[in-house]
């Protein structure tokens, strides 16, 4: 065991890990991890503690991971490579370490112009940092981990274990370079990988082949990244704006299927949509856990925590297995 | 409503002039004897300036408004716009300008004080002898020019017929000089009235100046019978209104351009039929195509190819010519030589035959005298020094050069002039007198020339032939102000344009982008090519180290001007408008006084810092006139000059004045007179918003 | 070369509006080149200085001039006497002319009229695009000449992040992703194997965050204070 986190413990065991997300609210409120910690806790073997997600101000995800596992939700804490230099994210590693987190995934972290993209005012004018790289990050995790030494090469009386992950947009720009990134985060040291959302099951399948080719499939776990849909506006915003996406044209269509099926009614609309949403994530669940190499799921119900309970139940992956004594 | 009541910067200064002697000139200034600043009238001339463009004329010519009329324009042969579709019409708009300058230049003319207290006596009142007096009075010598004839101006007064130089005209050229405190002696042979030596113990220096004076005649049986003339005195006859007798049929025998003016005044004097015979061919004739050209128009035949062989005579009357088939005029190397097949011959009938094979000079009045002549006829003298063999006696014109034109004349009486006054002052003459052969820009390169809008010349009209026969009355007319306007923009400027000071540029590689030429050459630092070069001056506000001058113009000149162009502000907001010259010269006067107009050239050639400064000193609006893309002398301009307002407004607005203070507008072609609206709304609305 | 952009006028303004006598100083190299701060922009922008103290019945007398580079010593030597007469010099130059001179002024302030910006190329006229981060510690060789510090949003020497879309930076639409051309230059170049291997931390220390840095040429040293 490198870390002996739940979830190294799920994808060990051979059977799929599902993994699903935490956003942390945008005030000092608990209240709100913890409210959405019960909602995720028994449906899932671990959930991403967003670190700033969007670059917008949150509790940090060391905090709310700390909550988290108070209420009994094993959390994957994030870190982004945008607000921290080497010194502190070491020292938050120790901290974190210290505090009983045991997953982390490295991730380089939404540009902090998206702060102000929407209707927040955000903090675009802020300063990145980028003393490191994910490859790096997971390096230096990694470092500490297995060597005991810090980056610059000084000893850690207690190393923190982690289990180490690392993000991946497979079909992301150049796709012929991706599973090529990839490898490169495995070399680094991540033991798992959360991919960027999948709608487009065909072509993922391509990149899972090109991955396996490489042999990575046997070296890291890949857990497929599955964005649930709440209607078809986000599908094809999805679809047009977020990098690295495509959707399918009969998902959308689905969608708006259900969509017309309302009527004039918007509360109408809006709930069969979430319905042919939450359909459609099953199926994709599916399909993608039928891809060789591919040890679970990483489903994101952005800002709709409660919808986690009814999917994985419908996917026929409850209940999670238990591991704690 | 005159172009002339439009105010505006002038843009020649002495730094700029400076900057153009050390170039290369263009090739119609090269080609002027004189080195008239030809396209430096012609910009005056197309900006509305006229009485700029006689001060650049009148500053190397003398003999300016005669030139205007008679000048063979060695200018137009030479000029790059021959490339492209027709030479420019310089001659026709030197003679606009100078039309119009005429209450000006009047007004101008005075006295020059005689400073230098000592004198000069020239002998001979044509080019040469005129233009040395010109420039000696003007250096301050004492002036007195002796004249055989009883009128000043030499051959242009005693035989270039009237109907191609009426007499007011030249009298305006001779009236400057003799302003200036020239005496003229007329009537006054020197050999026979006063000698040379006379002269030269009186005056300090003495000029001969007396040109070819005498006609040759031909060594051919009959010759001498009754109805057989020489040129000159014929000439010089209907010159001086002299009664001449003349048949019913002339025949003159030359194909030069005296012959020409022999025949055609023939024609005027009662001659039914005037017919020519000359050795050469339709293309061989010496005689300019045009005059020609004109000639033939007037019903006058003439036999190419025949040499004269004798003079039939009976009753002692002429009776007719016989002459002898040419074959050849030219021998192989090109010189003069005629061969003739004498078993082909005619008779052309004529009751008086007129000889005009040339001219050359009488000596008679050197005999006994200093003054060497050789041993074939030719006076000795100096070209270093312009003196002969006697000390202080000088020659010019073509006495000594030989037959050639009028300005080439003129030229060698500032020559003459300038070598009098070096002697004078007891200056080694030969180390002063420099050559005054100028480099010259090359051709207009093929691909420029494709890029350059074809415009026609504009032509003057002629009197119909049968009318203008009846008597001397001239017979071409001038430009009227809306083609000379329109011919002085057919200018290209050449060699006029930019100039990179080489110590400022950075290299940056901006006028190279610009350029719509690809004129500028970057590699250690920009250079621009005077050979492509279009003086359009976009370049010149691009640069961002100010290190672009042009040849032609001040770049400085609107914004150094500005204070006075805005001048005393009223009750009315005062506008500035920047013209394109194409529109402003014509519609622009009509602008209430409140608008003050400065034409440019082309708007290519007003800077940001020229619209802000308009504002710098106080203007309330400003206002740029651009021309439509059609018509427009240069490429690029529009596109380029309005990023470059867009760039001002924004300026503007960033000092928090009203961006909308400072507009342009685009006419829509020659029709479109629109814009004269549009400033006169912007001036309504600047009242509105309080000035 | 260092490529800059003159300050919002108002900015400008501010920061002059109480001194009487200003002088606007260009500097004909870097800045002069990006139309920022040479002869022209001094002059120009001396003009915008006048129209709005008149405007603003504000008594400033602005004057306007430009040196060869403002960042040598020698290049000053003939007008710091006369700079010093001035209540204040607003230096057009990059940030660098405006310390160098600042030192050597003696009382008068100079102030900055620029934003200096980055090292850039110019790969169409009127475009400035910034190219090399001055890093202290080149890389082109790794990444087909394209460089990550300066080129890449978020400087990774691991690229590319997840946010590239169809070539372009998640940062904007208009800028390229660094990453995205750094690959595909080495697929040009058959040199794409180098990509795969995981380049390490950098050691910045070479770069600012080292702290100022200076660059010494020994033998151009002056003699007396070498000794
Ligand atoms: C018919 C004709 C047409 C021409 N047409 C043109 C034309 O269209 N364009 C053009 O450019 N050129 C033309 N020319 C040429 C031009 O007129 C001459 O090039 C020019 O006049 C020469 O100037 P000059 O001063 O050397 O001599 P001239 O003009 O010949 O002047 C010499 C003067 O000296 C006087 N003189 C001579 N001997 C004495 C003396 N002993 N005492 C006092 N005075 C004396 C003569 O009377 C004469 O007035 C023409 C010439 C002729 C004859
Ligand atoms: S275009 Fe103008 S400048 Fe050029 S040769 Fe002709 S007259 Fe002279
Ligand atoms: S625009 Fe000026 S500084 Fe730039 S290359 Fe041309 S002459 Fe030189
Ligand atoms: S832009 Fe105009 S003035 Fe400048 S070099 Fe080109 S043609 Fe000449």
């Amino acid at each position: 065991m490198k870390s002996g986190s739940n979830l190294e413990k799920v994808i060990k065991s051979g059977q799929p890990a599902v993994t699903a997300e935490l956003g942390p609210p945008m005030s000092a409120d608990a209240h709100e991890v913890i409210k959405k910690a019960n909602q995720l806790k028994g449906f899932c073997d671990a959930a991403n503690i967003t670190d700033c997600q969007t670059a917008v101000v949150r509790i940090s995800s060391i905090a709310a991971a700390y909550i988290a596992l108070r209420e009994g939700l094993e959390p994957v804490m994030q870190m982004t490579c945008r607000d921290r230099n080497r010194i502190a994210m070491q020292a938050d590693f120790l901290g974190a370490a210290a505090l009983g987190l045991k997953n982390c995934l490295c991730i380089a972290g939404d540009h902090q112009s998206f702060s102000a993209a929407g209707r927040l005012k955000g903090h675009p004018g802020a300063k990145n940092v980028y003393d490191v790289d994910t490859c790096q990050l997971v390096g230096i995790m990694k470092k500490m981990r297995d060597e005991g030494l810090q980056q610059g090469g000084d000893k850690l009386e207690v190393a923190p274990k982690f289990f180490i992950g690392a993000s991946w947009t497979p079909m992301g720009d150049p796709i012929d370079f991706r599973p090529y990134n990839l490898k490169k985060k495995v070399d680094a040291g991540a033991d798992f990988i959360q991919t960027q959302g999948i709608y487009d099951m065909e072509l993922f399948k391509v990149q899972m082949e090109k991955a396996r080719n490489l042999g990575l499939h046997e070296r890291t776990a890949v857990l497929a990244g599955i964005i649930v849909p709440k209607s078809a506006m986000m599908l094809k915003y999805m679809d047009s704006s977020v990098a690295g996406v495509s959707v399918p044209k009969e998902l959308i269509q689905r969608m708006l299927k259900a969509k017309d099926a309302a009527g004039d009614d918007k509360k109408k609309a809006k709930e069969l949509q979430e319905q042919e949403g939450m359909k459609i994530t099953v199926e994709l669940i599916q399909q993608a856990l039928e891809i060789p190499g591919i040890k679970g799921v990483h489903v994101q119900a952005i800002e709709w925590e409660s919808a986690i309970e009814h999917i994985v139940k419908a996917a026929g992956l409850y209940p999670r297995p238990d591991f704690s004594e | 409503m005159k172009a002339a009541e439009i105010q505006s910067t002038k843009g020649f200064t002495a730094e700029s002039s400076e900057l153009k002697e050390s170039r290369p000139y263009p090739p119609c200034r090269a080609a002027c004897p004189v080195h008239t600043d030809v396209q430096a009238y012609v910009a005056d001339v197309a900006e509305g300036r006229y009485t700029d463009a006689f001060e650049v004329i009148r500053s190397v010519n003398p003999i300016a408004s005669a030139c205007s009329l008679i000048c063979h324009h060695p200018c137009e042969q030479q000029c790059r716009r021959c490339g492209v579709d027709e030479p420019l019409g310089v001659r026709h708009l030197k003679r606009f300008a100078l039309e119009q300058a005429t209450d000006y230049r009047r007004s101008k003319r005075h006295a020059v004080a005689q400073t230098k207290g000592k004198s000069v006596a020239i002998i001979g009142s044509g080019p040469a002898g005129l233009t040395a007096a010109n420039d000696l009075a003007d250096l301050g010598y004492k002036v007195t020019i002796f004249e055989k004839n009883p009128t000043l101006g030499g051959m242009l007064s005693a035989a270039i017929p009237a109907y191609r130089l009426p007499r007011v005209t030249l009298q305006e050229d001779i009236d400057d000089v003799l302003s200036k405190g020239v005496e003229a002696k007329t009537n006054c042979e020197i050999g026979k009235d006063v000698t040379l030596a006379e002269l030269s113990s009186k005056y300090n220096a003495v000029l001969i100046a007396t040109g070819l004076s005498l006609s040759r005649s031909l060594n051919i049986p009959g010759v001498d019978s009754p109805g057989v003339l020489l040129a000159l005195p014929f000439l010089s006859d209907a010159a001086y209104e002299r009664k001449v007798d003349l048949g019913k049929k002339t025949l003159v025998i030359g194909g030069g351009n005296v012959a020409i003016d022999v025949a055609r005044t023939a024609k005027r004097l009662g001659a039914e039929n005037v017919e020519m015979v000359c050795l050469e061919s339709e293309e061989e004739m010496p005689a300019w195509s045009w005059e020609v050209d004109e000639a033939v128009e007037e019903g006058i035949k003439i036999h190419y190819r025949w040499g004269p062989k004798a003079v039939k005579a009976s009753n002692g009357k002429a009776e007719g010519l016989e002459v002898v088939k040419v074959t050849s005029v030219f021998d192989e190397s090109g010189r003069f030589s005629p061969k003739f097949d004498q078993n082909e011959t005619m008779l052309i009938e004529a009751d008086t035959i007129i000889i005009a094979i040339g001219q050359m000079s009488d000596f008679s009045f050197l005999k006994d005298s200093a003054v060497k002549v050789d041993e074939r006829g030719r006076l000795v003298w100096s070209q270093a020094t312009q003196m002969s063999s006697a000390p202080g006696v000088f020659v010019s014109g073509e006495v000594v050069t030989g037959p050639g034109s009028a300005i080439a004349a003129a030229s060698t009486g500032h020559r003459v002039a300038t070598a009098i006054d070096l002697y004078l002052s007891g200056k080694n003459i030969e180390a002063a007198l420099v050559s005054d052969r100028k480099d010259k820009i090359n051709e207009m390169p093929k691909d420029i020339i494709q890029k350059l809008a074809v415009q026609p010349r504009g032509k003057v009209a002629h009197i119909e032939p049968d009318a203008r026969c009846t008597s001397f009355i001239q017979f071409e007319a001038g430009y009227d102000e809306y083609t000379a306007l329109r011919e002085a923009r057919r200018c290209r400027s050449c060699g006029a344009g930019a100039v990179v000071n080489q110590d400022k540029c950075v290299a940056c590689l901006t006028c190279l982008r610009v350029c719509p030429y690809d004129a500028p050459i970057v590699t250690n630092k920009a250079e621009i090519s005077p050979d492509r070069c279009q003086a359009c001056g976009l370049c010149v506000p691009a640069c961002p180290c100010q290190a672009i001058t042009m040849v032609g113009y001040d770049v400085n000149a609107i914004r150094n001007s500005m204070p006075s162009i805005i001048g005393d502000k009223g009750a009315e907001p005062v506008i500035v408008a920047f013209m394109c010259s194409h529109y402003a010269a014509e519609k622009g006067a009509s602008l209430s006084s409140n608008v003050r107009k400065v034409r440019v050239h082309c708007t290519s050639r007003v800077d940001v810092h020229d619209m802000l400064s308009a504002f710098e000193y106080g203007a309330d609006g400003a206002f740029i006139v651009f021309c439509g893309s059609d018509d427009c002398r240069y490429r690029e301009v529009y596109p380029r000059v309005k990023m470059r307002t867009e760039l001002a407004k924004k300026m503007l607005g960033a000092t928090g004045m009203d961006p909308d203070r400072l507009a342009y507008f685009r006419t829509g072609g020659e029709a479109g007179s629109d814009w004269v609206k549009a400033i006169e709304d912007m001036a309504a609305k600047l009242k509105e918003m309080g000035k | 070369m260092i490529v800059g952009q003159q300050k919002k006028f108002d900015e400008i303004w501010e920061m002059v509006k109480g001194f009487r006598k200003v002088m606007v100083l260009g500097c004909n190299t870097c800045i002069a080149v990006c139309h920022a701060g040479g002869d022209k922009e001094a002059d120009a922008l001396a003009s915008m200085l006048k129209i709005k103290a008149a405007n603003e019945k504000v008594s400033m007398d602005v004057s306007h001039g430009a040196i060869q580079r403002q960042c040598e010593n020698e290049f000053f030597t003939p007008v710091l006497e006369d700079l010093a007469k001035y209540d204040l010099v607003l230096s057009i130059a990059c940030g660098v002319g405006v310390n160098f001179l600042s030192a050597r002024i003696g009382k008068t302030p100079v102030y900055p009229g620029v934003n200096t910006q980055f090292f850039g190329g110019v790969p169409k006229p009127g475009f400035f695009e910034e190219l090399c981060g001055g890093c202290g510690s080149c890389v082109l060789n790794l990444t087909g000449g394209i460089c990550p510090i300066a080129r890449c949003s978020k400087s990774l020497m691991n690229g590319p992040c997840g946010g590239t879309n169809k070539g372009k930076c998640e940062v904007s639409q208009d800028i390229d992703c660094a990453w995205f051309l750094i690959v595909e230059r080495m697929k040009q170049l058959g040199t794409l194997e180098k990509l795969f291997e995981v380049q390490p931390p950098r050691d910045w220390s070479g770069s600012f965050h080292g702290g100022p840095r200076r660059v010494v040429v020994e033998h151009l040293r002056d003699i007396e204070e070498k000794q």
